[in-house]
C-alpha cells in the first residue's frame, strides 16, 4: 500500500514532506530496543513514542514511515532527523488499537 | 574460510535490563545484561575498580544465525547501539563516516567496558554480521548502515550520539 493511500484512508496527517512509496506490513511498539529486533525494513511503525531515539532505531531497520497516535507531536529536531533519514511522519488523533483496526480494515497485513 | 554469502536472521532474542556501573576512581563505565525480573543493584570491588550502580534500562539482546549455512554469531559482548552524531574532527568514527559518504549512517556498537582496559571490544565477527544484517534488506537506494566498534570513539563519555535505549524517553533531551 502506498503512503498516499494511508493518508487518504486512515485519515492521518503528514508532518513532513515525504516521497510517496509502498510500505509493507506494520509494527506497533513504544520501545526502541524492541523496534530494532521486531520491525522490518519498509514497515509502517505505529507508536506513541516521540523521542529522537525512536528515529535512530527506525532508521537502523529502514522503517518506511511512522504514525504517531493520540495526536502526539514530535519536536522539531526529531522531524529534522526524520527528514534527513527520509522517514515519513504522520499523526493521528486515534489510539493505537483504533489505528490497528483502521489498518486491518484497509487490508494492511 | 566460509564461502557462504550469509543471510542473517536475529535469534536468541532476550529481554531484560542493561545495568550501568561506574568506578569513581578511574571514571570507567561498565555494563552487564540481566534477565532478572528486577535489575540488580550492587556495589562491589573488582581488582582496582569499585563498581557503583549508576542506573539501568530495559534492553534487548540478540545473536545472528545464517539461514543458509547455520553459522551462529554471538553478540554477548555488545551492550547497545548508538547512532553517531559526533562532529569531533579527531574522532575516528567521524573520519570513517565522512569517508563513507553522505548516505551512510554510522552506528557505534557499545561494548561492556568503556575503558577498553582489557583491549577487548565488540568482536570483528560481530561487527561484520551487524553490518551485513542491517544492510541486507534496505529498500532506500544508496542508503547504507555502517556499524563500528566503540573502541574507535574519541571517548565513549564525550562522543556525541543517540543511544538506542529505553531510558529517559519521556524526558526533554
Amino acid at each position: 500500500m502506498k503512503l498516499s493511500e494511508l493518508v487518504e484512508k486512515a485519515e492521518v496527517k503528514a508532518i513532513n514532506d515525504y516521497k510517496d512509496k509502498d510500505f509493507e506490513g506494520v509494527y506497533i511498539s513504544d520501545m526502541v530496543s524492541d523496534i530494532i529486533t521486531g520491525a522490518k525494513a519498509n514497515n509502517l511503525l505505529v507508536t506513541l513514542q516521540t523521542h529522537k531515539s525512536l528515529i535512530a532505531s527506525a532508521n537502523l531497520v529502514d522503517v518506511a514511515a511512522i504514525v504517531f497516535v493520540k495526536g502526539k507531536m514530535p519536536a522539531q529536531d526529531v522531524i529534522d532527523l526524520s527528514n534527513k533519514a527520509g522517514i515519513a511522519l504522520f499523526v493521528s488523533p486515534v489510539d493505537t488499537w483504533s489505528m490497528a483496526l483502521k489498518l486491518f480494515n484497509m487490508g494492511v497485513k | 574460510m566460509s564461502e557462504c554469502n550469509h543471510k542473517w536472521e536475529m535469534v536468541d532474542i532476550r529481554h531484560g535490563y542493561l545495568v550501568i556501573e561506574g568506578c569513581p576512581k578511574c571514571g570507567g563505565r561498565s555494563a552487564f545484561f540481566s534477565t532478572e525480573a528486577i535489575a540488580p543493584i550492587d556495589e562491589y570491588q573488582e581488582g582496582d575498580h569499585r563498581w557503583i550502580y549508576l542506573g539501568s534500562y530495559q534492553a534487548t539482546k540478540f545473536n545472528f544465525r545464517c539461514i543458509e549455512c547455520g553459522k551462529l554469531v554471538e553478540l554477548g559482548d555488545m551492550m547497545g547501539l548508538m547512532m553517531s552524531t559526533c562532529d569531533d574532527p579527531e574522532c575516528k568514527v567521524v573520519k570513517i563516516g565522512r569517508q563513507a559518504g553522505r548516505n551512510t549512517w554510522v552506528y557505534v556498537a557499545l561494548c561492556a567496558d568503556s575503558t577498553h582496559a582489557s583491549g577487548k571490544c565488540v568482536s570483528d565477527e560481530g561487527i561484520r554480521a551487524l553490518n551485513e544484517y542491517f544492510n541486507q534488506n534496505i529498500s532506500v537506494p544508496g542508503k547504507r548502515i555502517l556499524v563500528v566498534p566503540c573502541s574507535l570513539c574519541c571517548s565513549i563519555d564525550r562522543c556525541d550520539g543517540i543511544v538506542i535505549a529505553d531510558t529517559g524517553l519521556t524526558e526533554i533531551y
